[in-house]
């Protein structure tokens, strides 16, 4: 039988890596990939608490919630991503300097 | 006439009126600002003429008085009382007084137009009218005022305007040192007559003539409580605004700027010395003479007054000029009606003023005429000397006649005024001396005085009416005189009153007392001017402005008393006999000197050269006026006063100035220092510029955290999550 800490394991494990990409990666859409695996751990953790502690169906609700919101982000984030890439010619994270004052 | 002070004040407010409109229509209209003057105190003439046949004509007891007041101001409240009434106060005397004061200002503005005409269109530009308009209405002020104070304030109005007269020809040589000289030493006076009118007003709480009436009767001025550094309230104030007369009325000490005052024009000479500003002194001491009476100061002022008759009348026996032998005389009878006061003759020395105001206006104006008509034509001046004159009468003969007959009255000779008047206060001068031998003096001085006043009168006139002229090239070009209504009317009017009639009733004046009863209407002088009764004050309520007039006519018969308070037969008899005596003497003495000055200056008899040379000690003395405008500018003023000046002076300057003004600039120079180190040092560099520092510190931090590098950004929410969950 495999235990809550376990999952919990996997999922900072997970958070972990998204954490690593997110921050060394210097492509935008491995960034955008590192914010999809944060948002796998949440999930994953709202599914293991909700089997081993209330034993219900309301955190796999939310992990479906996850699941959506994942994917309109990486929709809205891929088309700013297509959008950055026409003007700059790069994905590279350091050249979206167009906020900086 | 409703008496009501809106009704009365007219008689102030012409002429003020007449001085307010031509303040600003003199330059532009003077002949109309003339006529405007002239026309108000001929209005207000009218007005004085209707007071004094209601007063006079009605049949009012001695001692009725109308007095009318309102509150000036009211500073009442946390328990102080402080209000000041001003109002009307007229009796028997203010209405002989007003009448007296219109009628002869009159006559001398009317006068003023001929005499003044050629001097720069009406002098310097009806300038001249604007100040006799002022000066007048102050007078009348005065003589209406029913307090002390109100007195004061028209008093110090009339020694401006008398500043500003004589004044009026500034460009002469002495001219503007004389007003100064009049000013200043009338000023002297003026500062113990206020410290009078304070004691008074501390003491009793008001300073209206009726309120201290009814004080000296309830004793509240010879209490010793209300003592005066140790004199009596009434020696003190009395003493005090006596000061105000001396130097108003020119008495003994402070009688040196009446002389120099004669630098004005002669119209306003005959005003100032004759009807209004030195009559104003009497009259004060007159108003106040109850306090005199009851602070015993009589014999002070009998004494003050027999030096000042007799010292001046010996200054005029040498003078040669027109008008300083005018400027004595009046100084001299001036002293008359003082000396009239200290006897306690209330009623002559009243009399005086009233006649001498009359024959004296009269002698300056006719010293006007003369003086107008000789004109130097060399220096283009106007000759006032008298050895250069002589013979004149033949070339003005109203002038003549009109200064002989003011001569004969200043001289005291029968059925003339100045006779009726000085008379008495001769013959009571006497009966004094025999009762107390403090008197003997003033009245031995009244005497002489008196003597040498009918010598230094007919002197004069010989030396300028009569004998050979002197100086023939000036005697031809005098024209003659024709007779002109500015010009030889009002002389004419002034000399019909000099005739002694008006006053006592009799052609002598001499009546026996018993005449004077009651029922001797003729005696109205006599009878209707008395001493104020102060124990009829005592009931005193105050009317207020506005109340209609409340008279009862004839309620009380009059209260002269003909025999003077004595109710011993022999003791009368005795004081008619005194009477008599000084009578007779007077009549001696006022020929006497009438025959020295014409056997002296007709005759030729006696040569007046013997009596300088003999006493030239005394000559030189007389010619410098008893040395006293030396004393007082060597000694006093600059002996005395200039020193004092330069050590107020340094004591401003060299103390204060130095130490405590410059010293104030040593501390603020450390507080300077200080508060300039604390101002750079702290305020400076540590609060404002360390404002900056901090700022610039903070936002070298801040721009390091804020690079824009996102992955930075996401790096620092994992620290700040981290050290979240680590303080968890």
């Amino acid at each position: 039988m495999v235990s809550l800490p376990s999952f919990l394991f996997v999922s900072f494990i997970l958070f972990l890596a998204g954490i690593v990409v997110m921050i060394a990666r210097k492509n935008v859409i491995a960034i955008l990939l590192g914010i999809e695996l944060i948002l796998n751990a949440a999930a994953l953790n709202f599914v293991a608490y909700t089997r081993f502690i209330n034993n219900n169906l309301e955190g796999h609700i939310i992990a479906l919630f996850i699941i959506v919101i994942a994917a309109a982000e990486a929709a809205v984030g891929l088309a700013i991503v297509i959008r950055f890439y026409q003007i700059r010619e790069s994905i590279h994270i350091d050249d979206a300097t167009q906020l900086q004052s | 006439m409703d008496y009501t002070i809106s009704t009365i004040a007219w008689i102030v407010l012409f002429p003020f009126f007449a001085f307010v409109i031509n303040a600003f229509l003199a330059r532009k209209a003077t002949k109309i600002a003339v006529i405007i003057s002239c026309g108000a105190i001929a209005l207000s003439s009218v007005w004085a003429l209707r007071i004094f046949k209601d007063f006079i004509f009605g049949n009012y007891a001695s001692d009725f008085y109308i007095r009318k007041v309102f509150t000036w101001f009211d500073l009442n409240g946390a328990g102080l009382s402080f209000n000041v009434n001003m109002g009307i106060y007229i009796d028997n005397m203010t209405a002989i007084m007003l009448l007296m004061v219109t009628v002869v200002a009159t006559l001398i503005h009317i006068f003023s137009t001929y005499y003044m005409k050629d001097d720069m269109n009406y002098g310097r530009d009806g300038r001249f009218f604007v100040y006799m308009s002022l000066f007048t209405s102050a007078m009348l002020g005065l003589v209406l005022s029913d307090n002390l104070l109100s007195v004061f304030i028209f008093w110090e109005l009339m020694g401006f305007c008398s500043y500003s007269l004589i004044g009026h020809y500034y460009e002469k040589d002495g001219a503007g040192n004389a007003n100064i000289k009049a000013f200043m030493t009338t000023r002297v006076g003026d500062v113990f007559f206020l410290l009078g009118i304070l004691a008074i007003w501390t003491n009793i709480g008001s300073v209206g003539f009726v309120e201290m009436y009814a004080a000296i009767a309830d004793g509240v001025f010879t209490d010793p409580a209300n003592n005066v550094f140790g004199i009596s309230l009434a020696a003190f104030a009395g003493m005090s605004i006596f000061m105000g007369t001396i130097g108003k009325s020119a008495q003994f000490p402070l009688q040196v700027w009446l002389p120099d005052a004669m630098y004005g024009p002669t119209p306003c000479s005959a005003l100032i010395h004759a009807a209004t500003m030195v009559a104003a002194g009497v009259y004060l001491s007159l108003r106040i003479f109850p306090l005199l009476d009851v602070a015993g100061l009589t014999p002070l002022v009998a004494w003050i007054g027999g030096i000042t008759a007799f010292g001046a009348a010996t200054i005029a026996l040498v003078q040669t000029d027109f008008k300083a032998v005018l400027a004595y005389s009046t100084i001299s009878q001036l002293g008359y009606m003082v000396l009239g006061v200290g006897v306690g003759s209330y009623n002559a020395a009243f009399m005086h003023l009233i006649t001498h105001a009359i024959f004296k206006a009269c002698l300056f104006l006719s010293a006007g005429s003369v003086i107008h008509s000789l004109h130097d034509h060399h220096t283009h001046e106007h000759v006032q000397e008298m050895p250069r004159m002589g013979g004149l009468r033949h070339k003005m003969k109203f002038t003549w006649f009109a200064m002989w007959c003011c001569t004969l009255a200043i001289a005291g000779i029968p059925f003339f005024s100045g006779f009726v008047s000085k008379d008495r206060i001769l013959g009571d001068a006497l009966i004094q001396a025999l009762h107390n031998k403090v008197y003997i003096v003033p009245a031995i001085l009244g005497f002489a005085g008196a003597l040498l006043t009918a010598f230094y009168m007919c002197r004069m006139m010989f030396l300028t009416f009569h004998g050979e002229p002197r100086d023939k090239e000036l005697y031809e070009h005098i024209p003659e005189e024709k007779f002109s209504w500015n010009r030889n009317l009002p002389l004419l009017i002034l000399a019909v009153f000099t005739l002694g009639v008006w006053f006592s009733g009799s052609l002598t004046g001499q009546k026996l007392v018993k005449v004077a009863s009651p029922e001797g209407k003729l005696e109205w002088f006599s009878t209707l001017v008395v001493k104020p009764d102060v124990n009829k004050f005592k009931t005193y309520t105050s009317e207020k402005w506005g109340n209609t007039d409340t008279r009862v006519k004839g309620i009380e018969k009059s209260h002269y008393d003909p025999k003077h308070g004595m109710t011993n037969e022999e003791e009368i008899h005795h004081v008619h006999q005194v009477h008599v005596i000084g009578a007779i003497a007077s009549i001696f003495i006022a020929f006497a000197g009438v025959f020295i000055a014409y056997m002296m200056y007709i005759r030729k008899s006696w040569n007046p050269g013997w009596w300088v040379s003999t006493f030239s000690g005394w000559y030189r003395a007389l010619q410098n006026k008893y040395y006293m405008d030396d004393l007082y500018i060597k000694g006093v003023i600059q002996k005395g006063l200039l020193p004092l000046n330069r050590f107020l002076a340094w004591i401003d300057m060299g103390l204060y100035d130095r130490y405590i003004v410059d010293g104030w600039a040593g501390v603020s120079k450390v507080f300077y220092t200080f508060s300039k180190w604390f101002d750079d040092l702290w305020v400076d560099t540590v609060m404002v510029d360390g404002t900056g520092a901090s700022v610039r510190l903070f936002n070298v931090v801040l721009r390091t955290l804020q690079s824009g590098k996102i992955q930075f950004y996401f790096i620092m929410i994992i620290v700040v999550l981290a050290g979240y969950i680590l303080a968890l």
